[in-house]
């Protein structure tokens, strides 16, 4: 009798066991067999994330990533496997497989937390997840520009920069400048977009990498100056030779010599749009204008290249960056949240951005105002603008021989009150009185039917109802 | 130099532009084993996907606690946490707590005496003795 042969007699009642099939797993379940990995397809990738809550699960595959060199590992095979595809911006390097300093753009779509932010801001559809993920990381935890949010926030600065410049100065066109940098700084400073990413609700890791969630703000975090070196007793700011961030000031510009006399007109032509030094290199790998030799050499070796080639000292990895303040990363991230807006969505879309975010945000301008010789400026803007010379009068007071006496003066020109205010002294109320009478030539605005914005008017907005109408432009600030 | 600046930070004001929901994330922490949790669980199958899909700003965590009661967690953006027991609710009253939460801002429960809260000190302006009509002695 022929032996019985099991297998045969045992497939006749199984289903075929093709080794290529993939084991069928439910997507709620949380089992944890050690099954050999094989690649998931495109589908069943949807299938799970369409199907899954935003939680955390633990399955085979992300049991695996347990540790970072794995998830490194597979990140890595994942990235060579789609640089065949097409990627859209050709984001990826042409040789082999670069490594990921923040999580991949997969792990971005299933954030939870990303798509929170994007959702807790009204992002339109337009700009997508992975873009906002992008937005996230510094350049101090990836210097690659192609993986970080340097040229976001580049784009993004000058365009929040544009939007409030355009703002203050066709509502207020006699503002002094000094002021006018001030209120820049009030509205899309750094201070106030540190302020905004914590309104927004965006945490800072303790470290950056490829494991952390996406809808954090990475960044290599600067030790403070005041934390106690180990080993010694010494604070890090009390150590020789260490660098104080920010004593690379000018970058190479006349205006940060140790003996020019930076005043108004020179931080208009040569600082930044608060009128602050620009410090360092406006970006990684910039030409900066260095002696002649060196100079030289540089433009040689770009015009046998025919394309920039990285110099030497850019760093290329998170090890060779340098540490930033959560501040300064915070102010990158809200900028270039507006750069991406800008580029996925348009440019209405990030106006409207800057009048929900920036200036919905309260601010007294008319606090801002430090005078030094009140009397002596308003003396000279009546003698410029033609009114009779300002005369400071009495208008009422109370207690003069008691502790507590109040004068309140007024500031006359003519017989037009150009402003008044009440002191302590006779000469306290005389100067306060013409403190608020340039206050309000300065504040003036005109009436809303009359300002028109640039932006209004230009580019796509061209054509589509508003009418462009001259703008108040001041004849200057008033010369003693 | 005539005339100098005062630096300041402009003051948020949160509703007059955007608005954006203090609420920020909602743990939800239920027991498979314990009575108290059934109203819990009813409502992680039930409502939550709806509540989800309604409040896609709010980054929803479900997660067993074994053997405790049920209780949500809410994290707001000023830090500050609030949690509620649900034990022994109902699945629509673990809605209604669930919207609680959702609802709040992070501020301590506190009762404000003032009825208006403003940066202007009035609109109509601030009373002053050297305007206006003379006392006479």
């Amino acid at each position: 009798m022929k032996r019985v042969r099991l297998d045969r007699w045992a497939s006749q009642l199984q289903p075929p066991r093709n080794p290529r099939l993939q084991v069928q797993r439910c997507a709620f379940s949380h089992e944890t067999t050690t099954l050999p990995r094989r690649r998931e397809t495109e589908q069943q990738r949807q299938y799970i994330t369409q199907t899954q809550w935003q939680c955390q699960r633990r399955t085979v595959s992300s049991k695996r990533k347990a540790s970072t060199a794995t998830a490194l590992q597979e990140e890595g095979n994942e990235v060579e496997a789609d640089t065949p595809e097409p990627s859209s911006g050709a984001k990826k390097p042409p040789t082999g497989p670069s490594p990921l300093y923040a999580p991949s753009h997969r792990l971005a779509a299933r954030s939870a937390k990303l798509a929170a932010l994007h959702a807790r801001l009204s992002l339109p559809p337009k700009l997508p997840l992975q873009t906002l993920a992008r937005c996230l990381v510094d350049p101090s935890a990836d210097p690659r520009t192609d993986y970080n949010n340097a040229p976001f926030a580049i784009l993004g600065q000058d365009l929040l920069g544009y939007h409030t410049t355009e703002h203050l100065t066709c509502h207020y066109p006699r503002l002094p400048m000094s002021v006018l940098f001030a209120a820049q700084y009030a509205f899309v400073g750094e201070a106030t977009l540190a302020s905004i990413r914590a309104e927004w609700g965006v945490e800072v890791v303790a470290a950056p990498g490829v494991e952390v969630d996406a809808g954090l703000l990475q960044l290599k975090r600067q030790v403070p100056g005041n934390s106690i070196v180990e080993g010694t007793g010494r604070r890090v700011k009390d150590m020789p030779g260490v660098r104080v961030l920010g004593a690379r000031l000018g970058g190479g510009r006349r205006n940060a010599e140790w003996n020019y006399r930076r005043g108004v007109s020179s931080r208009v032509v040569f600082d930044d749009e608060f009128g602050d030094l620009i410090g360092g290199e406006p970006y990684a790998g910039a030409q900066l204008s260095t002696s002649a030799s060196e100079d030289g050499s540089a433009v040689e070796a770009d015009e046998a290249d025919g394309t920039t080639s990285t110099p030497p000292n850019l760093p290329q990895s998170p090890d060779d960056t340098e540490a930033t303040t959560v501040s300064d990363a915070s102010a990158s991230f809200v900028r270039a949240v507006a750069g991406a807006l800008y580029l996925h969505a348009g440019a209405a879309a990030t106006k409207t951005f800057h009048r929900d975010h920036i200036l919905s945000r309260q601010l007294d301008l008319h606090t801002m105002f430090n005078f030094t010789h009140p009397t002596r400026d308003l003396s000279r803007l009546c003698a410029r603008e033609g009114f009779e010379p300002p005369v400071a009068r009495l208008i009422s007071e109370t207690g003069r021989l008691s502790r507590t006496p109040v004068f309140v003066v007024g500031v006359y020109s003519g017989d037009n009150l150009l402003g008044e205010a009440a002191g302590a002294s006779l000469n306290e109320g005389r100067v306060r009185a013409a403190a608020a009478a340039l206050r309000s030539w300065y504040l003036y605005s005109p009436s809303k039917v009359e300002i028109v914005l640039p932006s209004d008017v230009e580019g796509m907005a061209a054509g589509k109802g508003k009418v462009w109408k001259p703008q108040v432009i001041d004849v200057g600030e008033i010369v003693t | 130099m005539p005339l100098q600046a005062l630096r300041t930070v402009a003051k948020s004001q949160n509703g007059v532009g955007a608005f954006i929901l203090q609420c920020k994330r909602i743990d939800f922490h239920y027991c498979d084993w314990a009575g108290s949790s059934r109203g819990m669980n009813a409502f992680l199958k039930h409502q939550l996907p709806a509540f989800a899909a309604q409040n896609p700003s709010i980054e929803i965590s479900v997660s067993p606690r074994p053997g405790r009661h049920p209780v949500i967690k809410g994290q707001y953006i000023n830090g500050r946490e609030k949690a509620i027991c649900v034990r022994n609710m109902e699945a629509t009253e673990v809605t209604k707590k669930a919207e609680l939460l959702k609802t709040a801002s992070g501020e301590k429960l506190r009762r404000d005496r003032k009825p208006v809260k403003s940066f202007n000190e009035s609109v109509r302006g601030v009373w002053s003795p050297f305007h206006g009509r003379q006392y006479k002695i």
